[in-house]
């Protein structure tokens, strides 16, 4: 047997409940006072010194208090590209890292999130394993590395050796030619198990019941990867890419930390030589000046990709 | 104030290194002052420095204990960094309230004169007046302190940089004395490559280090005169044909002498081969005694002589105590750089920072055998020729590496690195 309320007592109950009163405010007028602290923090922490770095490029500054900012117009940007014999090889090879990103350490953490997305034993081992050295600090990975790089000492050239290939040693940090990709086979090693967590957890967002109506259709494993793997991992490619280049041009302190931007400048960045102009150099105009490109090759190359990413989420 | 780099290298190079000689002449009123701040309140003074090695940190616990407890209404806060952010922080706070009463620095144009140049160090005039500082420290030490035409600072140590040798090594490859001139250095690196021995160690990953090899390389091929003017641009570096000779020079050690593969290493790296005995000489300077008997090195097997440029002027530099400019008790930090470097107190820490005081009345020290063999050498000296990183400017210290480093690799030809680095100064003069 079912028990209702009568309609009345019901109307009673509601005349019972104090009068609300009408939210005439909106949502967004009502979520200010959290926003606000936030906001004045990122305006103070991120925006200003980012408005104010680009102000500094018009500058010629020593970044000694004592010393006056004088203005150069575009000055530094003039010197920049046509008279710092640096400033074209850490663009170059800001590029270069880049494109390097994109092919190399984001096409094996698919592989890898791909066979580590099936049932074999040791599956959650090996998914550490290939996530271990994302935990580690990039100043530590360069000590790893430069160790590993050692001409004398190290286990590459050791290991080369020992299996007879002594000609193949090198001077992995030491040669011009090649020290550039070397500190990028370190980055690959610090950042693949990063992207194949995320490709994992995009894997884990395809849904079964397609791949098996596919499967039933008689598609094979690469149709089923192409046809509906792929379009299903679109938002985390998305992701993936856009952290890959923004990351890619920050590279700072894994250069830093393995060449210090040499043999004679050949390892250099555009972060990296902000940096050294800023506060080794003190050309704090300067600096800035490389720190302002820096910051439009990112948004040139991350905000067209995102509003053509996004455009295809709304389609 | 402003200065000229160019007459403060000549200052400094042109004045005798007599610390051991003591022609400061002796006799000085330092018998440590003792009482309380001076104006009778508590005071604290802070004093910024770079992280102290175990000697250091005890030698400086020692004074600043001692200085405490005679003025108990003193008390000396330290802070150690890094020395590249001890650098920064300095020139951060450089103008501001926000910097310490002291300092420690190099004392180069391109570093210890830039701070100067800032507006940062506190002439100290009158505390030499004062205390009778001009008594207390050799010509040699004060060089540094009036190159840039006041007093700046107290001197704290001048820094002699030679070449070490392994004295074993040099037996085994047939050498039976030391050089005395740079054709008898290549002549004995080359009787040690023979030997199957690795003449010289470097590690390119610092630039400073090779630096040293260059530095040298140019005293040695264009002699004093003409190095001090290059060091301070007032010559042009591609209009002097010693350039080119000089990276001539650097390119064949690069290829010959130096250990292989040492531009992908560090300085710290590369050391292990002269601790070890794989390499038979180590461009060093007085701080690498410590480095040598810590590392289980016997001091015996050592021998220590100067780089042989024939200019007769040893490598190195000084480096002082700084009052800053904004300090609120300048009385106060004078009295304790007066009280570290009484005669009580360097006896009882001399050798912690460089084989020798900076107080002429003060022996050097004798804990380590190496130190021993610094004194002659030193005595030897006509001057000082001092490292280019603190001639150069920063900006074209950075370039002068990367030149350096080019030649090295191949990337620049010798014969083109003089133009390259003029062209580099003409376009930020």
């Amino acid at each position: 047997m079912t028990t209702t309320t009568p309609p009345v007592a019901r109307r009673d109950a509601r005349r019972a409940d104090p009068p609300r009163p009408r939210a005439k405010r909106s949502p967004f007028v009502r979520a200010l006072p959290y926003l606000v602290p936030a906001g004045l923090l990122y305006g103070y922490f991120l925006v200003y010194p980012m408005i104010d770095a680009v102000r500094l490029s018009f500058y010629d500054w020593s970044g000694f208090r004592t010393e006056p900012q004088v203005w150069v117009g575009l000055r530094n940007y003039v010197r920049a590209f046509t008279a710092d014999p640096v400033f074209w090889t850490a663009f170059k090879n800001s590029l270069i890292w880049v494109v390097l990103s994109l092919a190399i350490p984001m096409m094996l953490s698919l592989l890898l999130a791909l066979g580590l997305n099936r049932k074999l034993l040791g599956r959650n081992l090996f998914r550490s394993v290939f996530y271990l050295p994302a935990v580690f600090a990039s100043i530590t990975v360069a000590a790893m590395w430069r160790w590993i790089y050692n001409p004398t000492l190290g286990a590459v050239n050791q290991g080369l050796k020992a299996i007879g290939l002594e000609s193949w040693t090198h001077q992995w940090l030491g040669d011009p030619k090649i020290a550039l990709y070397s500190v990028f086979v370190a980055a690959i090693w610090q950042s693949v198990g990063f992207n194949m967590v995320l490709f994992l957890a995009g894997l884990q967002q395809v849904p079964v019941e397609l791949v098996e109506a596919a499967r039933i259709d008689g598609a094979h494993g690469l149709q089923i990867f192409r046809n509906v793997t792929l379009p299903a991992l679109r938002p985390t490619f998305v992701v993936v890419v856009i952290l890959t280049i923004i990351n890619s041009l920050k590279v700072f302190d894994l250069v830093v930390g393995m060449t210090g931007g040499g043999p004679a400048q050949s390892t250099q960045v555009l972060a990296l030589w902000s940096w050294t102009q800023s506060f080794q150099n003190h050309t704090f105009g300067q600096g800035s000046a490389v720190a302002t490109v820096l910051l439009i090759i990112s948004l040139a190359l991350v905000v067209p990709y995102l509003a053509w990413a996004l455009r295809g989420e709304d389609h | 104030m402003r200065y000229t780099r160019s007459a403060a290298v000549a200052i400094s190079a042109t004045a005798a290194l007599a610390l051991v000689t003591g022609c400061g002449s002796g006799g000085t009123s330092d018998a440590g002052s003792s009482g309380s701040g001076s104006s009778g309140e508590k005071v604290d003074l802070t004093l910024w420095l770079p992280t102290q090695e175990d000697s250091q940190k005890a030698g400086l616990e020692t004074l600043v204990s001692d200085f405490e407890a005679a003025n108990p209404d003193i008390t000396v806060k330290y802070e150690e960094r890094s020395v590249d952010d001890h650098k920064t922080a300095l020139r951060q706070v450089a103008g501001t309230d926000a910097g310490p009463d002291i300092y420690w620095y190099w004392e180069g144009p391109g570093l210890g004169g830039e701070l100067v140049n800032a507006g940062m160090s506190l002439d100290l005039t009158k505390y030499y007046d004062q205390y009778g500082w001009s008594d207390r420290f050799s010509d040699a030490a004060l060089a540094g302190i009036t190159q840039y035409g006041q007093h700046d600072g107290i001197p704290w140590t001048l820094q002699g940089e030679a070449i070490y040798y392994n004295k074993t090594l040099f037996a085994k490859a047939g050498i039976t004395g030391t050089p005395t001139s740079y054709d008898e250095l290549v002549a004995d690196a080359d009787k040690l490559v023979a030997a199957g021995i690795t003449p010289i160690q470097f590690g390119g990953t610092v630039n400073w280090h090779v630096m040293r090899l260059l530095d040298s390389l140019i005293e040695t091929e264009c002699g004093s005169t003409v190095a001090d003017a290059l060091n301070t641009t007032q010559k042009g570096w591609d209009s002097e044909p010693c350039v080119t000779d000089a990276f001539t020079a650097l390119k064949t050690w690069g290829e010959k002498y130096i250990n292989q593969g040492f531009m992908g290493i560090s300085n710290d790296d590369s050391s292990q081969l002269f601790y070890t005995g794989q390499a038979a000489m180590a461009l060093e300077g007085t701080w690498f005694d410590a480095n040598l008997t810590d590392n289980g090195v016997n001091p015996d097997d050592i021998g220590i002589f100067a780089f042989p440029t024939g200019t007769g002027r040893l490598y190195g530099f000084g480096e002082a105590y700084y009052v800053n400019a904004t300090s609120k008790h300048p009385d106060e930090a004078a009295k304790f750089l007066d009280f570290i470097t009484s005669t009580a107190e360097q006896e009882k820490v001399v050798g912690a920072w460089a084989a020798m005081s900076p107080n002429v009345d003060v022996a050097p020290a004798t804990g380590n055998p190496l130190h021993e063999l610094w004194p002659p050498i030193f005595k030897a000296a006509t001057g000082l020729y001092i490292n280019n990183d603190q001639n150069l400017s920063l900006d074209q210290t950075t370039e002068y590496w990367r030149i350096q480093n080019s030649v090295l690799t191949g990337d620049i030809a010798p014969a083109d690195a003089g133009a390259e680095f003029q062209k580099f100064i003409d376009a930020n003069s």
